[in-house]
């Protein structure tokens, strides 16, 4: 069902990300769910935009936006007080294992993973944080991840000698955890494949959903050798599974 | 209620094939419609395309889905049961990529549904779907060879793309199909100007599509069997629109990938214009009780 929610909040984190405050008190996001966010009234942009849960607090869902394209543009434009549609959660939730933890996050690809350190945090369970970003302002909520995570490493492709997130994971003894979740650019996930790290990796994909519940087929990604829905069957799924070139 | 190939439905609001599985996610929707059309079901399990499968366009979308199902024997095992207990009329969408298939999907399926729609109109597939939409001939072989394995409604899916769905129709009718439904999708295609390439040709859907849906309903009307009107119907007044064009009954497709509960919200709207001028062909061809045999 379409809710009607109410922007509580609106903030600028950077000059093209931007976090949206929304009222859901009847719910229980898990890491990995999103919810389906209506643009427009009107019939064009036409789909909504599938946006990960960041945070969820007492009833008070975080949302935070990249600006891409015409459609998170116009969600850009919206400010507190204003209304929002929004259908959902969507998504396998991920059951949070008490098991240490790596996360991995590139871009905008920290939302999700901040919900999930949320989530860990709650539950006390000990993980590290990887984040990497293209300029040193693209990097949000650090203090946050700093205060939450056990240890935090920032990179940009600005600094270190253009250290990426992936060079930086080679600072860390993987071994050491017994688990890594990641999310980021696609690039990204192909390249932590290449990888093939020790321990068991789940990636966060994303894609163009066209329902985002698993009814029109149009998000398929090769995991396993068949096609699964990332809106229903993931997003999260084992990233050794995924075959990113079918 | 109303009564169309001599069978009544709760309402004259569809759910088009494609767009909401087999109706078993939201079954709150589906037992409040007149009917469900189902994914388009196959001989043979269909992976379907790869990705990027759906991309949006002004006002619509095109997707490039190819008829991914479990093919007709899973249906039958798995999902049929599931789909019985449904409060609604259910009609299998069968796809072929040889004449010949759609006829064994029909004989296999029986008289355990309500209906069939055979899809000779998904521009999506290499082998058969609007190429067989666009030949008369093939059209009327299709229809005709089904109609050999069933006495249930046998509604065929149109195609506008480039080819006349008139004369198709009439074909069709003339081999003994009960209905037409259109439209189905229009082709489409979307550049990437950095890769100089396609990145996506698929099926056209949306409100982008709805005038021209209108305008080929219209065209088909007065044909004397009930025509299933779809494309970009977003509202109860664009249905209502259909229905003046001369449907008796509107499909929603597109819509429910807004939101799944769409075409609750298109019954309720519906309701508050008057009756359709009532059309003969909503007597339908098969009339209650009455036994026809097709030899």
């Amino acid at each position: 069902m379409v809710r009607r929610v109410t922007i509580k909040k609106k903030e600028w984190f950077t000059d093209d990300i931007f976090g949206l405050e929304i009222y859901l008190p009847d719910i229980d996001p898990q890491p990995g769910q999103f919810f389906q966010v209506r643009v427009s009234t009107t019939y064009d942009p036409f789909l909504n935009r599938p946006i990960s849960v960041a945070s969820y607090k007492g009833g008070t869902m975080l949302m935070i936006i990249r600006v891409l394209g015409r459609g998170t543009k116009i969600l850009s434009q919206k400010e507190a007080g204003e209304d929002l549609r929004v259908l959902g959660p969507f998504g396998k939730g991920l059951r949070v294992k008490k098991k240490k933890s790596l996360l991995i996050a590139g871009g905008i690809g920290v939302a999700p993973l901040l919900f999930l350190a949320q989530k860990m945090h709650g539950k006390r369970i000990e993980f590290d944080f990887v984040y990497g970003a293209k300029r040193e302002k693209d990097l949000i909520k650090k203090s946050h991840i700093l205060q939450i995570a056990k240890h935090a490493i920032f990179v940009t492709e600005q600094d270190r000698g253009k250290m990426t997130v992936l060079g930086a994971l080679d600072m860390l003894d993987v071994e050491s955890y017994d688990i890594a979740y990641a999310c980021g650019p696609k690039t990204m996930l192909i390249e932590l494949q290449k990888l093939n790290l020790p321990i068991p990796v789940y990636a966060f994909c994303e894609d163009f959903l066209g329902c985002g519940c698993g009814l029109c087929l149009g998000c398929a990604i090769m995991y396993k050798g068949e096609y699964k829905r990332i809106c229903e069957d993931g997003p999260v799924f084992e990233l050794k599974g995924i075959s990113f070139d079918e | 209620m109303m009564k169309l190939f001599g069978i009544t439905f709760k309402n004259r609001v569809f759910i088009a094939s494609g767009v909401f599985g087999f109706g078993l996610k939201y079954k709150k929707v589906s037992n409040r419609v007149g009917a469900i059309f189902t994914k388009g079901i196959t001989l043979e399990p269909r992976k379907g395309n790869a990705p990027p499968r759906v991309f949006e366009t002004a006002s619509g979308l095109i997707n490039w889905v190819g008829l991914e199902n479990p093919g007709v024997e899973k249906f039958c095992k798995d999902i049929l049961p599931k789909m019985k207990k449904l409060r609604t009329r259910i009609f299998v969408n069968v796809a072929g990529s040889e004449v010949i298939d759609y006829e064994r999907i029909v004989e296999r399926i029986g008289g355990q549904v309500d209906g069939f729609e055979l899809n000779i109109s998904c521009p999506n597939v290499k082998k058969g779907g609007v190429a067989f939409g666009q030949d008369p001939k093939i059209a009327a072989s299709v229809v005709a060879r089904a109609r050999t394995k069933t006495k249930l409604p046998l509604i065929v899916k149109l195609t506008p793309n480039f080819c006349d769905p008139l004369r198709i129709a009439k074909v069709c009718i003339g081999a003994g199909a009960d209905g037409i439904s259109l439209i189905n999708t229009l082709y489409g295609m979307v550049y990437d100007i950095e890769r100089k390439k396609p990145l996506i040709t698929g099926g056209l859907s949306g409100p982008a599509i709805k005038p021209f849906a209108l305008y080929c309903v219209n065209r088909l009307r007065g044909l004397g069997v009930p025509i299933i009107g779809m494309g970009g119907i977003m509202t109860g007044q664009d249905a209502y629109e259909f229905l003046l064009a001369g449907a008796s009954a509107v499909a929603i497709g597109s819509a429910i990938l807004r939101d799944p509960y769409a075409p609750l919200q298109i019954i309720k709207e519906l309701k508050k214009y008057p009756p359709p001028p009532s059309s003969p062909s909503e007597r339908g061809r098969i009339k209650e009780g009455e036994k026809k045999e097709y030899k």
